[in-house]
């Protein structure tokens, strides 16, 4: 029960109502040549980074660099397939936007050959399955839709 | 291994539907008109320092800056004048309901100082719709009253109870009655 | 002009509230008018107002301007808004003022989170393409920034729970708290994880708010006020977006802000930190330097009341309110925004 506030317009109010308002917004987003690569990447199974300034490979591959600012150009480098949990967290109640409708981890996951981490959910069924440091293996779904979660989810890979 | 440009056109456009939904309690003010404009009855409240009408009332004059509240209730009239209106004809967007040209009008309700807005004028052809027409609320039938619309941010219409607004017949309004109280 | 000449002279903000009845409109109404009142002025005297608030949260594009009636816009003012806490509002007037024209601003910032689910909307403040689609909230996202942190040595559980404890402890003091009160940090570290390896007491509670601050420059704040809070410096920065290229248990662009402020890594009296997650209060703590034994946080922080887009503007509050009513002499308050500390702003004050 709220307490008083400072401004109180009548103290013998009827029950508020609530009122419920919907935002949507359908965007069709265009993704340019470095984002529409790796989406089209994960269509087919893959991941793909890009070279950073100073030679780095970044997942998810930037337009630009992160430092310097530089355009970092379209040509991407295949990743993976395996990958390295970085850093996790145990969702044990799912919400309705998450990628997954079971318990999972929000995780950051360095696929081989990157030198950075991209975050993505790990499937791995139980919180007692899940460290740092956990060999991961990309699923992909059957019906991509072309999001990011066409990468449906890391599994355990050891 | 170099992975080539996207070939697909479809790759070159992601889709995605942002949707967020809100569930405000009405301030007690507002949710003092929802209680009256069921039962036909529009209130406002009348600033204490510039004595100014808010329809609906918003617990505060923005003018004076300065609290309102139940003390300061009045009741205003369902009839007005038309102060402003346009017809717009629909544009297919996602939401988008209309299908035919409709009014968008304000009506300045005798009593108050802040026209009503987002009204439909009906019993009147279009192109004989014009300011200055003095208008009265068509009221849809108390059972049928619907008051979801209606929200603390101004939004919401009032066509769930308040149906449109049709010509009184009566004389047009001169434009000193309204040229304050346009929009 | 020294922008050094620039002072918060009345400040004001509503209680951290899980469901407030008023409009946001009206949470800013009672707030501004608190602060004019404080600062002597009248509200005509007020050379530049600057807003902070988020239509995203508010629930609808341009809500924001409806927030200007609250300021008092007619005649006309001039104004400006950052889709920001109120901190950064504070930080462009105070840039303002150093034009030299005016000698008066007003800054605000406000929001309600009761009427959205905040997990839903600030994955929408995330990359649209690689990030939002996936709906890392910030409980997520935070946990494994926790995660880290533990990982990497320099923090335990019980530190996590002991931050709490001293939040909820301090918030007994301060009348604008939601969350308050004696907890045992045993007892927090026997509840459940919520998002391990956070429990629920390491998140900040859902809140309403409100908050405003006055500033004026050289004489003029000295007419107004007998012990103005003088801003000795302020910057903001920020990191790169992607959690996964930098850091995450570290906050460069605090440390980087802290240092343009001007903040030498000194005594301080106070350090109002906005430190949302437990385990940020540690991050940021090592990020802006500061010494062992400041006191962090006496009103209670993040962690006792949350009114996103003002809960910054407020710990400048809560610290300027030390200087200018409690003796205190120089105190560092600390703003962030976006995911996981990736912007932040630092904001040095001093009695005279």
């Amino acid at each position: 029960m709220p307490g008083p506030g400072r401004i109180c317009s009548n103290p013998t109010v009827t029950e508020l109502r609530t009122s419920e308002t919907k935002l949507e917004f359908p965007y069709s987003r265009t993704t340019g040549p470095v984002i529409g690569a790796f989406l089209a990447g994960l269509r087919e199974g893959r991941v793909l980074g890009i070279k950073g300034s100073d030679g780095r490979t970044l997942v998810p591959p930037p337009e630009y660099d992160p430092e310097t600012g530089e355009s970092l150009g379209v040509d991407l480098i295949e990743v993976g397939p395996l990958g390295t949990v970085q850093a996790w967290a145990w969702v044990s109640n799912p919400l309705p936007k998450h990628p997954l409708d079971r318990p999972f981890a929000f995780a950051l996951i360095r696929p081989d050959g990157a030198d950075s981490a991209m975050l993505h959910a790990v499937d791995a069924g139980d919180s007692g399955n899940m460290r740092t440091g956990l060999r991961v293996r990309p699923r992909f779904k059957s019906e991509p839709t072309g999001l990011i979660t066409d990468l449906e989810a890391w599994e355990v890979a050891e | 291994m170099s992975a080539e440009s996207p070939a697909r056109k479809e790759e070159m456009v992601m889709e995605h539907l942002v949707s967020l939904t809100y569930r405000e309690r009405l301030t007690p003010s507002l949710n003092r008109f929802v209680d009256r404009i069921l039962e036909g009855e529009l209130i406002g409240h009348r600033c204490p320092s510039c004595s100014r009408v808010y329809v609906p009332p918003k617990g505060y004059c923005p003018l004076c800056v300065v609290t309102t509240s139940a003390e300061d209730e009045v009741q205003v009239s369902d009839r007005g004048i038309l102060t402003g209106f346009t017809i717009i004809t629909p544009v297919a967007y996602y939401g988008q309901q209309a299908t035919d040209p409709f009014v968008y009008a304000s009506v300045l309700l005798d009593g108050a100082s802040t026209p009503v807005g987002g009204q439909d004028i009906t019993g009147v052809a279009h192109d004989r719709i014009h300011t200055g027409m003095r208008v009265r609320a068509v009221w849809r039938p108390p059972a049928e009253r619907r008051v979801e619309g209606i929200t603390n941010r101004g939004w919401g219409g009032l066509d769930a109870v308040i149906e449109s607004f049709e010509a009184t017949g009566e004389p047009d309004a001169a434009p000193e009655a309204y040229k304050e109280h346009l929009f | 002009m020294a922008a050094r000449d620039i002072a918060i002279i009345g400040y004001a903000q509503t209680p951290s509230q899980r469901d407030a009845i008023q409009s946001e409109v009206q949470l800013l109404v009672g707030t501004i008018t608190d602060a004019v009142t404080m600062a002597g002025i009248n509200r005509r005297e007020i050379g530049f107002t600057c807003a902070g608030s988020c239509d995203y949260l508010t629930g609808g594009p341009f809500a924001f301007v409806s927030n200007l009636e609250a300021a008092g816009s007619w005649p006309p003012i001039s104004e400006s808004h950052v889709e920001a806490d109120g901190a950064f509002a504070m930080y462009e007037a105070w840039m303002r003022l150093q034009e030299g024209d005016i000698d008066i601003a007003l800054a605000f910032g406000s929001g309600k989170s009761s009427p959205s689910n905040p997990a839903e909307v600030w994955a929408h403040q995330l990359d649209p393409y690689y990030l939002a689609p996936l709906g890392a909230d910030p409980v997520s996202l935070a946990a494994i920034q926790a995660r880290a942190l533990l990982d990497s040595g320099r923090a335990t559980e019980r530190d996590f729970a002991e931050v709490v404890a001293r939040s909820r402890a301090r918030a007994t003091a301060n009348p604008n708290a939601q969350l308050s009160g004696a907890v045992d940090v045993d007892a927090l570290l026997a509840a459940p994880y919520h998002t391990a390896p956070l429990r629920r007491h390491d998140l900040p509670p859902i809140s309403d708010g409100a908050a405003a601050v006055i500033m004026a420059r050289g004489d003029k704040a000295r007419e107004l006020c007998s012990r103005p809070a003088w801003i000795r410096g302020m910057d903001h920065r920020i990191d790169p977006h992607q959690p996964g290229v930098r850091d995450i248990t570290t906050a460069r662009s605090a440390t980087m802000a802290a240092q343009k402020a001007g903040y030498d890594g000194g005594p301080l009296d106070v350090a109002e930190i906005s430190a949302t997650f437990s385990p940020q209060e540690i991050i940021l703590r090592e990020a802006l330097g500061l010494p062992d034994g400041t006191e962090i946080n006496p009103s209670g922080g993040p962690l006792a009341g949350n009114p996103v887009m003002a809960v910054g503007l407020i710990r400048v509050i809560e610290a300027a309110a030390r200087i200018i009513g409690g003796g205190a002499d120089r105190a560092l308050a600390h703003a962030t925004a976006g995911p996981l500390l990736q912007q932040n702003l630092v904001c040095l004050m001093e009695g005279e």
